[in-house]
């Protein structure tokens, strides 16, 4: 697993390439564990995130609660099926807006 | 390529899991798996394989899991067997999926997300193992 972080425009997007699994989890835990100074929107891009378990729903949600608790949207864009799916059928598609890539997460947020 | 049936033994450690996963790959493209049924497969055996590993041993003795893979025509038929502690799966409580944010539980998710996501699913207990069997659709 690969992540990288940059900001575009007033938005902190953070990409995930690979598996997000037991094993992976605990390095996006701990990479989303403090928020950017200065940030109001952080966007997850999961365009090339390939897998997801329940590890890496348990770190999403966490990472939602944090931002929620610090006035900060966290959103997510570029699922790609199998994974929207897994989305879908944990609820979290409806608690965390999904957009389908990142210009249409960005022409929302940005 | 036909892969009609394949078998994996496992030692109950994490670790086990990596080797297995690129052997799940490599089944999924050699079959010709459909997107979505290759990844609940792969997510079907790393939940239970993690469940076991974690919650299966408190005694922290060695342990065997085995999975193996039936292709049949219309279904993957799935088999997890531990020799862990016992674990009923069908025993575990539903997750709260309406919640808010704030409000949402951190975790529980594994065993909802394959129960759902399987045609169909079972547990029994047989001879001191945990046995799951599961079928997921080859039409996703």
């Amino acid at each position: 697993m690969q992540i990288d972080r940059f900001v575009e425009k007033n938005v902190v997007i953070t990409t995930v390439k690979g598996r997000l699994d037991s094993s992976t989890s605990p390095k996006l835990d701990e990479f989303m564990a403090a928020i950017p100074e200065g940030s109001s929107v952080l966007l997850l891009d999961f365009a090339e995130l390939t897998y997801i378990s329940s590890a890496g729903l348990r770190v999403v949600l966490k990472a939602a609660k944090l931002a929620k608790g610090s006035g900060v949207v966290l959103a997510i864009c570029g699922l790609i099926p199998p994974v929207h799916e897994v989305f879908d059928v944990s609820g979290f598609s409806t608690l965390i807006p999904i957009h389908p890539n990142r210009d249409a997460a960005l022409a929302t947020l940005g | 390529m036909i892969i009609d049936r394949i078998d994996f033994r496992l030692a109950n450690d994490l670790a086990e899991l990596g080797p297995l996963v690129r052997a799940l790959d490599f089944f999924g493209e050699a079959v010709a798996l459909p997107p979505k049924t290759a990844h609940r497969l792969t997510l079907a055996i790393d939940e239970f394989v993690n469940n076991a590993v974690d919650y299966g041993y408190p005694d922290h003795r060695q342990g065997e899991i085995t999975v193996s893979i039936r292709h049949r025509v219309e279904h993957l038929e799935i088999v997890i067997a531990d020799d862990g502690d016992a674990f009923d799966p069908l025993t575990a409580p539903a997750p709260d999926l309406s919640g808010s944010i704030e409000e949402r539980r951190i975790g529980g998710l594994g065993v909802h997300l394959v129960r759902t996501l399987a045609t169909s699913f079972a547990y029994r207990r047989e001879d001191e193992r945990n046995v799951v069997t599961l079928a997921l659709a080859l039409d996703a």
